[in-house]
């Protein structure tokens, strides 16, 4: 982990960017505030964050547009902050291509979690597009024969699970919504079709998890979407 | 039923007959004809057409067997007779049937009539039921658009406390990548967690107070006050929020005194200042006055500087959890209020029976809150 990793806090509340400078600062990151979507923006330009933490309701600019503005310009990983009641605006904005997302009130131990694994993720990222074969945690894909191995166990799918689990694999860890996955997988006609996606992440999980009733690997994110977290190979 | 109207319409000619028989020689065949005739009618109206043709038949019968002669025949001796005879059958057979028929339609129409009500208040009960339906999902509405105004401003301040509380947990456990926290930032978390517990049992107090007063339970202790105290009490209590504004106040000279709940009236210009000292920039003017009007009213205005409020939310800024600035001015770094101050304001202002209202600032831009205070009848005390 990078130690002196840029992160930029985005919360009208004073007093939440307050102790989350203070929280953050003391764990070696680099830490700015932003009242706002505009200021944030601002800050973002000059300054080249590597992670932003985004409130949804503020003034000016909401978290939302910011996530909107932010995704044209950059791929820089995004944690919302979100408050019970704001369900909708929260899959809006992962949607928009948010990363993950925290409900407030939160413990600190949890944020700096979702943090560290923002930040792995980014920088882990990067190789895996130019290569014909994806390796990410106990996974391991072949693009071009299609074969796929979890944890060596080498497993047989159809061209739409590869599809799916691929993608997961792509976006290891971070929150993808039902929406983002029918429209990725099956075009944008789709995106309203639960249910498929509900079936092919059943059979997909009924190849690659061990135990069919506590997924490992495919998580459910209730209301929202699946997190794919690919395993540790060391374990 | 059926049964009983034929029966009537023998008994009813058969009583005629026995009757008017033993007098056949006293009294003439055309009143006795009539008799029948009213028999018949009588038939018709109240057991329908067929019982009336029947007691038409018998009448005719009896008429000309007892009372036509030669008597205790069918046969008629007079040409005369069979002319009375007949017109009499025609005319019973007429009446009957008519007036059955008229007595038809009048059930009909009476029947359609119950039938027309009986829809009418099924359709009103209807209608009711519904718009109770209505006003009730409505008041659900808007009940939990409140409730997420509530919860919403109850759990902002509860999530710094919990991020500052878990900050200082992390360290105090001393687990392996614990937080490392110098003294300052300490004191930092430990202030915040202050303060916010602060905020939210104003939060709290506001709500109850203003639940008090919906709930039409506000106790106000009315007794003779100076204007000019009440408002400095509040300007006392508000320093805190002015400190970075100028403060003007104008009082006219030999205001009456006013009957009022003093610590009450007081919260409310305490109210009126910390709004103005939310919504203006630091360094400028809030200015505090007191006039008499014609309308034995004592007027009491707070004025700032601000960017005043556009024409179309000032009805608004009255309602509870309303905040004309949430998403407006953030030149100013003061935490937002409850959006309940003004709500709260109002209350009380109108249970004084005064009166409360936003406008422009007269010369400038900026807000100006202005309620009125009626001058106490010296009786009442």
């Amino acid at each position: 982990m990078n130690d002196t990793a840029r992160i930029l806090v985005v919360d009208d509340e004073a007093q939440l960017t307050r102790v989350l400078r203070t929280g953050l600062k003391s764990r070696g990151y680099d830490v700015r505030t932003a009242p706002d979507g505009a200021t944030a923006l601002e800050t973002f330009d000059e300054w080249q964050p590597d992670l932003v933490i985004t409130d949804l309701a503020m003034p000016v600019m909401d978290g939302l547009e910011l996530c909107r503005q932010l995704r044209a310009v950059s791929e820089v990983p995004i944690i919302v902050l979100s408050a019970k009641g704001e369900e909708k605006t929260k899959i809006e904005a992962l949607d928009l291509g948010a990363d993950d997302f925290v409900t407030k009130p939160f413990g600190i131990d949890e944020l700096f979690a979702r943090v560290r694994a923002a930040l792995r993720r980014a920088s882990s990222s990067v190789p895996a597009q130019a290569t014909t074969v994806l390796e990410v945690g106990v996974f391991r894909a072949d693009l071009e024969s299609r074969h796929v191995t979890v944890e060596g166990r080498e497993i047989h799918l159809t061209p739409k699970e590869f599809d799916l689990l691929t993608y997961f694999m792509r976006n290891a860890g971070k929150v993808l919504t039902h929406r983002t996955l029918l429209k990725a997988i099956w075009g944008g006609n789709y995106v309203d079709q639960n249910e498929y996606l509900r079936v092919f992440v059943g059979q997909l999980r009924k190849k690659v998890e061990p135990e069919g009733a506590k997924p490992r690997y495919i998580l459910t994110e209730p209301w929202v979407g699946y997190r794919f977290e690919p395993g540790n190979p060391s374990l | 039923m059926k049964a009983t109207g034929y029966l009537g319409a023998v008994l009813g000619t058969a009583l005629v007959t026995i009757v008017l028989a033993p007098f056949h020689t006293g009294i003439n065949s055309t009143t006795v004809a009539l008799i029948f005739l009213l028999v018949v009618l009588l038939v018709a109206l109240f057991r329908g057409s067929g019982p009336a043709l029947v007691a038409s038949v018998l009448g005719m019968l009896s008429f000309n067997f007892f009372f036509l002669p030669p008597l205790y025949t069918f046969s008629i001796a007079h040409a005369q007779n069979w002319v009375a005879l007949t017109v009499f059958f025609t005319t019973a057979v007429a009446v009957g049937q008519l007036s059955a028929r008229a007595k038809r339609r009048a059930e009909e129409a009476e029947m359609a009539k119950q039938e027309l009500e009986r829809l009418y208040s099924e359709l009103r009960d209807a209608f009711e039921r519904a718009s109770e339906a209505e006003a009730l999902r409505r008041s659900e509405k808007l009940k939990s658009a409140l409730l997420d105004a509530v919860t919403h401003d109850l759990r902002t301040p509860l999530a710094s406390v919990k991020a500052s509380i878990t900050t200082l947990l992390d360290e105090a456990r001393g687990s392996k990548d614990a937080v490392v926290l110098d003294a300052e930032s300490r004191l930092d978390m430990m202030e915040v967690i202050d303060q916010e517990s602060d905020r939210l049992n104003r939060f709290i107090g506001d709500l109850i107070e203003l639940a008090r007063i919906e709930a039409g339970e506000l106790q106000l202790r009315p007794r003779w006050g100076a204007v000019d105290e009440i408002i400095s009490t509040a300007l006392t209590r508000a320093e805190p929020l002015t400190a970075q504004h100028k403060i003007e106040v104008e009082i006219e000279k030999d205001l009456p005194l006013v009957r009022v709940d003093n610590r009450a009236v007081s919260e409310v210009v305490y109210s009126l200042i910390d709004n103005a000292a939310k919504y203006s920039r630091v360094n400028t003017t809030i200015r505090v006055t007191a006039s008499r009007g014609d309308d034995e009213m004592v007027y009491v205005a707070v004025e700032d500087m601000g960017k005043g409020v556009p024409a179309e939310l000032r009805g608004r800024v009255f309602d509870k959890f309303f905040r004309a600035m949430r998403d407006g001015d953030v030149t100013t770094c003061a935490p937002s209020g409850t959006g309940m101050g003004l709500a709260i304001a109002k209350g009380i202002v109108e249970a004084h029976g005064g009166r409360i209202w936003i406008e422009p600032r007269r010369d400038g831009p900026g807000t100006r809150i202005c309620f009125t205070l009626p001058i106490g009848d010296e009786e009442q005390v």
